[in-house]
Order: structure tokens, then sequence, then C-alpha cells
């Protein structure tokens, strides 16, 4: 076994095994979580490189755990094929990103790292399991690190939160478990590879194979909550509102992605496209539910006060988007669902950290108080701006190539319910977006709100220049007017440079679409042929 | 010597885009003399770059992408636009325009360059939304009354922006390819169905159809001055362009389109009495010489459209210059308050007359040769069908409205009784930019001299010679110069009769008759399409947000509509959330979201199963 072929069951041993130490140092030292688990990340980091460079010049590699040799139908294998390895990439690059973010801004403690470790170690495995019953078993890890990342929040709130994910997030793993089951008891195999030639033939000696239905039926809901599709999102706003500011970025930039990425991976890989298109009713469910999510996410996130529960159903509309990719099941609409995929988790977590950065240092967190903020912040104003811009699918991004090949698989498959539908998410996109913009650039700080500043109301907006800003806001004299200036020395430089990177690989990766392209074609076209 | 070769390197966007990059971190006049200088130099790669597709690569996954493709339809639309930017960053620079503002028209500019040199269609949708973010900016960048406008600018043009995405798309699922044009250079145009309808709806939106046209005066007018003189030459002009590339071989009904634009953009001009909404609406009325010009479709009809096209970034910018040179010194918006600044600023009144010379296609100024071009193109006298003849006179109504909307300009702005305000002229920059754009305009309509040169820059058009039609364009000839003089007779007579009855009320101002009817009318018009768009919104919105809440509120949706029967006696409910402004409670609770979980399931599992 050469050492790549270890480098699988590394990624996600390692870090499940280091989370211990923290702990352990705990007992001895006070601050030793954050520099664990930078050096366990940055050598995860470029293990998956490593990785993901053997993957994309030489084809998949997997590892055989337990001794089982050839593929058996129940053995436990890791795979990192095309597509896990983009997916492994994404995870290890934004678990060791953040960690720039969480030095100064917190949440800290060793506990805390522990669980991050964890949470990490449960991404890989989720994204390179190679049979359905591991991956519940990963479901479960990313879950409870999860519900431990986001009760980690000071107040009240994130308890209740936290325990909201935790028996729903449990209902949906149980829901996905049910599936696995049927799907055993109809193959009685539980590999990935060996289930995707098993379907088929089983298609093809039963006409209306129930039990793999019924398996598909229960699977999909199951993801359908843990990927927050509406009506079953309500976890995921208070989840991402009120777990801390350190927090939210991982959590939305890659448990949902994740899970999104597992869905595709049991709709392609395990069922495979022909079961897809010939069961009755089975696409039109997968776009109608991603449809629907697509409007009533991004109508849901206009009609938000608060910045983060704002982005939170933004991602609900976005996911949205990616499962009505799924469901046209067209090569170049699951390429651009991918493409969605990777660019979505990346702007988010940029997005958070921006929102995160704008709580610590200038006190705001609804939209009403961002205004003015370029003025005050423009390097986090800009970032912002340039992620919400990406966000819409303004060109050159990777949101617009994402949406592209999405669109461009919609019209290939005449599905023009979705292809209204990306017309109707931009709209919508740009209306939450814009309002943003229009707050940070356009008005002039704490106008609104501060009654003895009557030159600042007659400031309308025409020559409200940002170096203006300060002093109107500096003679509106309220105490909470200097209360939410924030204090812009909690912002690290590091916290800065990761907004910046994010925010500048967004815009190069708009150039990327070819290459995108290059590196999914064999996943994809060996799923289609 | 430079070969010529090494001009296709020179990508015209990248030139300017880094010249809008330079403009904020060089000193003012550097910045701005790189600006200048940067489409100085696309005007010269625009007139010398060789024929045919440079720079081609591979872009998203689509191979035998032309970004920059240079015939002598570009050659004309992407010189034309350089040439009046070169000008127009001047006049920024002595119009005390913000750098930061400068910067958003260059990358615009670039932009607009950037779609008038693609040469296919997946290039050119990617400018042209760049395009419409970098003008909503421009518009933004002004803030107070701009910033509403650039709102609805943006959302209009972001509709626009997603139809033609979708024609694109459309096209490249009929025809498998984004060309635009074949190798031998004739324009493919949109396929018939699905793609031309979503770019003729979409393009519409750009170039101002009837109905389509509400951002256009409602924007214009609003922004920094300067920002007006770019914004009224690039998106129009590259649209009008680029519904020649969809519709090549031209449509009866797109070709009364064009007639119906001149004849309602003029009348509203004519109502209008803030300066830069007559020019906006008159941005309209030129349109629908080009739409008609393209409409028609014949090689002298395409030609007139795109010579009208060219002469228009001329004129319509220096029209805008000298307007904006106006407001620069007094601050005032309202032509009716203002008169006889001839004596106070002769140069800019001079600028002032050759536009309006220019645009109402008097003989001797370049408007003349492309209008006369266009008309002749559907007068069946000549060379149009009968079908066009209603077309030929409703452009020539058009004709007429806009004499008599620019004598009105002229008249109330420049002429009228004393000057009411003690002004300088214009500085030094603004001069230098108006006179080198009105001599152009002047020099081009030249008898004899200038208009040959003119004749030979335009498309399909070979020294003075239409090569498909094989005739010779002649705009001097008796025929023409006798329609020029009852034009121009039958509008000075026009002007006579409309202020002839308004001088038989009390006051002698034609505002007491024209302000109401434009505020009744023109508002009317417009607000009703915005405010039933907003009731609209609003509904739906409404809508959604009370189905929202009964949805993730059943509980107390359930008091409430048992509270309003008379019978049901309801336990008072306390809120809980101290007093805090009303908002939407969107929480589902944990046993509420089981519940529909399983029922989604039951659902899915019956569809599928069942």
């Amino acid at each position: 076994m050469s050492s790549v072929e270890l480098l699988p069951a590394l990624l996600i041993a390692v870090p499940i095994l280091m989370a211990t130490v923290p702990i352990v140092l705990g007992l001895r030292f006070d601050r030793t979580g954050w520099s664990v688990t930078a050096i366990t990340t940055a050598g995860m980091f470029a293990a998956t490189a490593y990785l993901a460079a053997d993957v994309y010049a030489t084809g998949p590699v997997v590892h055989v755990l337990g001794g089982w040799g050839e593929p058996q139908g129940i053995g436990i294998e890791l795979v990192a094929d095309e597509f896990s390895a983009l997916i492994a990439l994404l995870v290890a690059a934004t678990a060791a990103g953040l960690l720039a973010y969480t030095r100064v801004g917190g949440p800290r403690g060793n506990t805390f790292y522990a669980g991050y470790l964890l949470l990490t170690g449960g991404l890989l495995g989720l994204t390179m399991t190679g049979d359905v019953f591991n991956m519940f078993v990963f479901l479960e890890i990313v879950g409870l690190g999860t519900y431990a990342m986001i009760s980690s929040g000071d107040g009240p709130e994130s308890a209740v939160a936290a325990l909201k994910y935790l028996i729903l997030g449990t209902v949906g793993a149980s829901l996905y478990l049910i599936g696995v089951g049927f799907l055993f008891m109809a193959t009685g195999a539980l590999n990935m590879v060996v289930l995707g030639d098993l379907v088929p033939e089983l298609m093809a000696a039963e006409g209306e194979p129930t039990l793999l239905r019924a398996a598909f039926a229960f699977m999909f809901v199951g993801f359908a909550l843990k990927v927050a599709q509406w009506p079953l999102h309500t976890w995921q706003p208070d989840a991402y509102q009120h777990a801390p500011d350190g927090v939210t970025p991982l959590i939305a930039a890659l448990v949902s992605t994740v899970s999104a990425y597992a869905l595709g991976r049991v709709m392609f890989t395990v069922f495979g496209p022909e079961f897809l298109t010939a069961t009755p009713y089975l696409t039109e469910i997968v776009v109608t539910v991603g449809a629907v999510s697509v409007v009533a996410g991004s109508t849901l996130a206009v009609i938000q006060l608060d910045v983060k529960r704002m982005l939170a159903y933004s991602s609900v509309s976005q996911f949205g988007l990616i499962v009505a990719a799924y469901g046209l099941v067209t090569e170049v609409a699951l390429l651009g669902a991918i493409v969605h995929l990777i660019g979505h988790g990346m702007m988010k977590a940029g997005l958070f950290v921006a929102a995160g950065i704008v709580a610590l240092g200038y006190g705001a967190r609804t939209v009403d108080q961002y205004a003015g903020l370029a003025g005050e912040r423009p390097v986090t104003a800009a970032g912002m701006a340039v992620l919400l811009i990406a966000l819409v699918g303004i060109p050159p991004s990777i949101g617009f190539i994402g949406k592209w090949y999405i669109a461009v698989g919609a019209v290939q498959a005449e599905s023009w319910l979705v292809a209204g539908v990306i017309f109707l998410s931009t709209m919508l996109t740009l209306a939450y977006a814009a309002r943003l913009l229009e707050k940070m650039y356009f008005t002039p700080a704490s106008t609104l709100e501060s009654p003895h500043a009557p030159d600042a109301v007659a400031t309308d907006g025409g020559d409200g220049d940002a170096d203006e800003t300060p002093a109107v806001a500096g003679d509106g004299g309220r105490l909470a007017d200097a209360d939410r200036r924030g204090s812009p020395g909690a912002v690290s430089f590091g916290m800065l440079a990761v907004l910046v990177t994010v925010a500048v690989t967004a815009v190069v990766l708009g150039f990327a679409g070819g290459a995108f392209g290059d590196l999914l074609k064999p996943f994809v076209s060996e799923v289609f042929n | 010597m430079i070969e010529p070769d090494l001009l296709t390197y020179a990508y015209p966007p990248l030139l300017v885009f880094a010249a809008a990059l330079l403009v904020l971190v060089l000193p003012r006049a550097l910045g701005y003399a790189a600006g200048a200088l940067s489409l100085a130099s696309v005007v010269a790669v625009a007139l010398f770059a060789p024929e045919g597709a440079h720079l081609t690569t591979t872009f998203l996954g689509f191979a035998d992408i032309q970004p920059f493709y240079v015939d002598e339809f570009t050659r004309m639309v992407g010189g034309g636009l350089a040439f009046l930017g070169t000008f127009g960053v001047i006049y920024a620079y002595s119009s005390d325009a913000p750098r930061v503002m400068a910067a958003f028209a260059l990358a615009y500019v670039a932009s607009a360059l950037g779609a008038a040199f693609a040469g296919d269609w997946l290039v050119l949708v990617f400018m042209w939304e760049i395009m419409a973010l970098t003008s909503t900016l421009l518009v933004w960048h002004h803030g107070g009354d701009a910033v509403r406008a650039g709102y609805r600018y943006a959302i209009a043009h972001g509709i626009g922006g997603s139809l033609v995405l979708f024609a694109v798309i459309a096209q490249y699922a009929v025809t498998g390819s984004f060309a635009m044009v074949t190798e031998a250079g004739e324009t493919v145009g949109m396929a018939d169905g699905l793609p031309l309808l979503l770019a003729v709806l979409g393009i519409g939106v750009n170039v101002a159809f009837v109905g389509f046209h509400t951002w256009l005066p409602d924007t214009y007018p609003r922004p920094h001055f300067a920002a007006s003189v770019f914004l009224a030459a690039f998106t129009t002009k590259t649209s009008a362009y680029v519904l020649f590339r969809a519709i090549p071989d031209g449509h009866l009904y797109l070709a009364y389109m064009g007639g119906a634009m001149a004849v309602y953009g003029v009348i509203f001009a004519l109502l209008q009495h803030d300066m830069r909404a007559l020019l906006s609406y008159h941005i309209q009325a030129q349109l629908g010489y080009m739409v008609a010009g393209i409409g028609i479709g014949t090689a002298i009809g395409v030609a007139g459209a795109m010579g009208h096209l060219f002469n228009n970034v001329l004129y319509k910018s220096l029209l805008f210059m000298a307007v904006g040179v106006v407001i620069y010194r007094t601050g005032e918006n309202d032509l009716y308050k203002l008169g006889g600044l001839w004596r106070e600023m002769p140069l800019t009144a001079i600028a002032f007359a050759i536009g309006a010379l220019s645009i109402t296609a008097v003989p001797g100024f370049s408007g003349f040769i492309s209008k006369g071009m266009v008309l002749d193109a559907a007068d069946p006298g000549y060379y149009g069908g009968p079908e066009y003849q209603a077309l030929y006179w409703l452009l020539f109504i058009g004709a007429i409205g806009t004499f008599l909307s620019f004598i009105k300009l002229g008249y109330y702005v420049f002429l009228h009784g004393p000057a009411e305000y003690t002004v300088t002229d214009a500085t030094t920059g603004q001069t230098v930019a108006m006179l080198s754009v009105g001599g152009a305009c002047v020099v081009l309509g030249l008898p004899a001299i200038g208009w040959p040169v003119f004749a030979d820059l335009l498309p399909l058009v070979d020294g003075v010679t239409v090569t498909e039609m094989d005739t010779a364009l002649n705009p001097y000839s008796a025929g023409h110069l006798t329609d020029a003089a009852i034009l121009i007779a039958v509008s000075a007579v026009g002007f006579k009769l409309i202020r002839k009855p308004l001088s038989k009320i009390d006051y002698s101002d034609p505002a007491l008759i024209v302000n109401p009817a434009t505020y009744y009318v023109g508002r009317i018009s417009m607000l009703s399409v915005t405010e039933l768009y907003a009731a609209v919104d609003s509904a739906v919105v409404g809508f959604v947000k009370r189905c929202y809440w009964i949805g993730n509120n059943p509980a107390i949706a359930a008091d409430e509509a048992a509270r309003r029967l008379p019978i049901v006696d309801v336990e008072e409910r306390q809120p809980a959330d101290g007093g805090r402004p009303s908002r939407i409670h969107l929480r589902m609770s944990i046993g509420t979201t089981v519940l529909v979980l399983t029922i989604v399931l039951t659902v899915i599992l019956w569809l599928l199963v069942g």
C-alpha cells in the first residue's frame, strides 16, 4: 500500500485522535487548543492538497480498511475521487483558514478546539467515505461536533438553537439510516460502487423496485433536512444566528455543503441517473423541493433584519439551487451544482467572517446598523461587497460560473421551471445584497436613530461622502452611538487577511470555469456514461 | 512605425480599465490624462487594427471565444465611443468631477467598448452585465435623488440583462454555437423563436422601446452632469449596435417600433422643462431612427442607422456637455428659469448650436447625412418599400418634433429675454472638449469635403457607394435639400403656432400649460408603471409574509381566527419578547418541524412508492 493510499484514513483518524490532545494537555496548560488545532489543520490541508494533486493526476485513490480486500459489498472503504477531493480541499482550507479568525475573535478554550477537530475529522470522513452506512456514522459525528460548536455560544439562545439542531438533525440522520436499511434489504450491499452496479440490475429484474424507491424517499427527506431545504430548514437560521461568530463560518460553509455533497453522492453514485430518470415523479420532486427552497429562502432573506439570519436564509435558497440542479440529471447541471457547492461554501464562509468582524469591531448586527460601514471600515466593507456581488452571480466570480453551468444545464434539459427559478433567485439575491450594499455605502452612519442631530438629518445623502460620516456620527451624541462604534482594536490583521483572501479568490476563480470543468470531467462523465 | 499586428494585442477594454484604476491612485491631472490617453489610443486601435478575430481563447469551457473582433461595424462603433470618451474625460476633468466618479465612468466605458468589440454572444453578455453594473455605480455615486433612480435603473437593467443572458443560452441551445459572425464576416443573428424574442425584449430595455423606456428619463437627469455625458453616449448606442447583430435582416414591426419611439420621444421631449430630461427623451427619439433603420434591414437602412449611431454619440454628448456647462455655471436645471445666456456664455451657445443643428439634421452638419439615409431607406420615393410609407411619415413627424424642441431649448436658455444670471463661460477644458466634438460634427457633414470621409467610415458603404445596392449616396441633391427646407419651414411655422395660443393666456410663458401637461401625462405614464410595479410588489410581499406568518405560527393564527368568532372565548396571550417593535415571528418549533417532516416524507413516499 503506497503512502498516498494511506492518506484518506489518516486525514480522518488524525483530527479525531488529535481532538483528545487539547483536553489532555488542558489538565496542565491553559492555552494549547489553538496551537494544536493550527498544526493539525495545517498538516491536514497540506495532506489534502497532496492527495488532490495525486487524484487529479492519476485518478481515484481507494483505501480499504480492516483487510477486507476486494470490495464485497459491505467492507469499509475510503475513496478520494475527483468529486470528493475538491470538497475535502474546501473543508481542509476552510478549517485551517478560519483559525486566523478564532485566534483573537474566539471562542476560546481547549474543549472548543477539541470539538473543532472532531467536526473537521467528521466532515472529511463524510466526504471520503465509500459506503452508505459509514456515511451515517460520519453524519452523526459531524452532527455531534456541530451541536458542540453551536452551544459554545454565550447566551441561552445558543443552547436552544443547539438543542433544536440536535433533535432535528438526529431525526434527519435517522431517516437516512432507515433508508440505508431498506437499501441493504433490497441489495445486500453497502458499498457505494457495488450498489451503483446492483441498482440497475435490480431495476431490470423487478419492474417496480418498491424497496429502492422507499429507500430513496427516506434518504432524500433525511438529507433535505440536513441541507436545510424549505420547509425543513427551521433549525438552520437559529443555528447560524446564535452560534458564536467564529463558528458560524465553519458551520455555514461546511456542514450543509458536505451534507449536500453526500446527497449528490447518494443520488449519482449509488442510485445513478438511470434510476433517477426512470422512477416516476422522482426528478419532479427533487426539482420542486429545490425550486421552492430557492424562492422561499430568498424571500425570507429579503425580510430579515439581522444580517447573520439574512445570510442563513440566503443559504437555504442557494442550496435549493444546488438541489434543483441535482434534479435536472444532466452532466452540465451536475457540474454546475458541484461548482456552486464549492463557490457558495467559500463565499458564505467569507461573508460570515465579515459579519463576525463587523460585529466585533463595529458592534453592528442588523442591516440598519451597517449604515456608514464603508466609511468607517473600508476593507471589511469592500470584502463584504465583493462577496455579495459574487453571490448575486455577477461575472467575473465563482458565483457566476456555478449559476452559468446550472442555467446551461436547465436549458439543455428544457426545464424552464429551473431556468425561471435561476432568474428569480438572481433578482431576489440582488434585492437583499443591494439592501446591504446601499446601507454600507450610501447611508450615512446613524442619522435615522439620533434625535439630537438635525444637521445629520438634513444631509440628504447627496454629499454624504465617506469622510463626512464620522463627524455626523460624532454629533449624534447618544450613548448608544458611542457603544456602536465598537472596538476596532479587537479586529486582528489575520481576520482581515482571511476576508480579503476569500474575496480575491472568489473573483479569481471566476476565470477558472474551464479548469473546474476539466477537473470534474472524469467524475461527471463516468456517472453519465 | 508600429506594426498593425501589434495592435491586436492592445485589447481596448483592458487599456481603459487599467486607466480607471490609475485614476484612483495617480494625482488628479495625471490620472485624467491617463484616462484620456487610453481612450485616444483605443481610437487608434479601432482605426488601424487589422480586420478579423483577435485574442481567440477558451472561456468557461467553450472554445473559440473572440473577445476582440474587428470589422467595419466594430471599428466604427468602438472608434466613435472611444473618440467621444476621450473628450468626455477632458470635460469631466474641468467640471470638478470627483476622481472616484471618473474611475466608475472609465470602467463603464471599458465595459461598453468590450461589448462593442465582442465577437461572440458569450463575451457580449458578459460585458453587457458589467456595463449595467458600472453604469449603476456611476449613477449611485452622486447620491441623493440619484440613489433611488439608480436602484430603479439597476432593476430595469437586471431584468433586461437576464433576458439577454437567457436569449444567448437559448441561442446556444438552438444553434450549438455562440458565434455572432460567420468566418466570412456575415452577421448570424439570433435564431427565430425563443432566442429572438428574448433578445428583442432584453435589448429593447436598453434601447428604450416605448413602454420599456421609463428608466431613461428617470435616471439620466439625476447624476453629476459630467456623468450624464457618459451615460448618454454608451449604454443606448452600444445596445442599438447589438440590436443589429441580433436582427441583421430587420423586421417590419421593429421598424415601426422605431417610428413609434421617434414620435413618442419628441412629444415627451417637447413637454419637458428639465433640460437633461428633454435631452433624455431625445435619446429615445434618436434611437427610434436607428431602430427604424435596423428594422428596415436594407443596406442603406443599416448603414444609415450605424451612421446615425456614430453621429448621435457625438452630438448628443455635445448637447449634454453644453447643458452641463449651463448647470455648472448657474446651478439651474429648469429651462424656463434661464434665458439670454448667449451674451454670457457665447462659446457654450456656439457648441449648443452645433449640437442642435446636427441633431435636427440641418444641411452642412453630420446629422443631415445619417438621418437622411434612414429617411431615404424608408421613403418609397427612394429605396423604401410601400409598406414603409407610414413609417416615413412617422420619422418625418419625429424630425419636426426634434426641431421644435431644440428651438424651444435654445430659445429659452440662450435667446429669450435678458440674461438673469451673470456667469462666466465654460472652463478651458470644457471648451476644448465641446469644440472638438462639435468640430467633428461640422467637418463630417460639410458638403463635398467632409461627408465622403464620413460615408467611407460607414459599414456596407465603400467610398460613397452602397456596395450591396450599387447606388451612390448623394445627400446634397436638390431633392434632399428641398426636403430639408420644407422641414425647417414647417418647424419654424410650427413653433410660431405653438407659441401663439399660449401667449393668449395671461402670461406668455408656455410653462403654464406645458408644465401641468408634462406633469399629468409624463409623470402619470411613468409613475403608473413604477407604482403598478410597487403595488404588485407590496401585494405579493404582503401576501407571502402573511402566508409564512400563518404557516409558521399556526397556534397564534388559530387564536386570532378564534378571537374574531363571537362565541369562542380565547385566553389572552402574553407577549414574551419585551415589547420589541412588531416583527414577523418565523421561528417554527421543533415539534412543528417534525410534523412537517413527517408530512413531507409521507407525500414523497406516496408519490414514489404508492
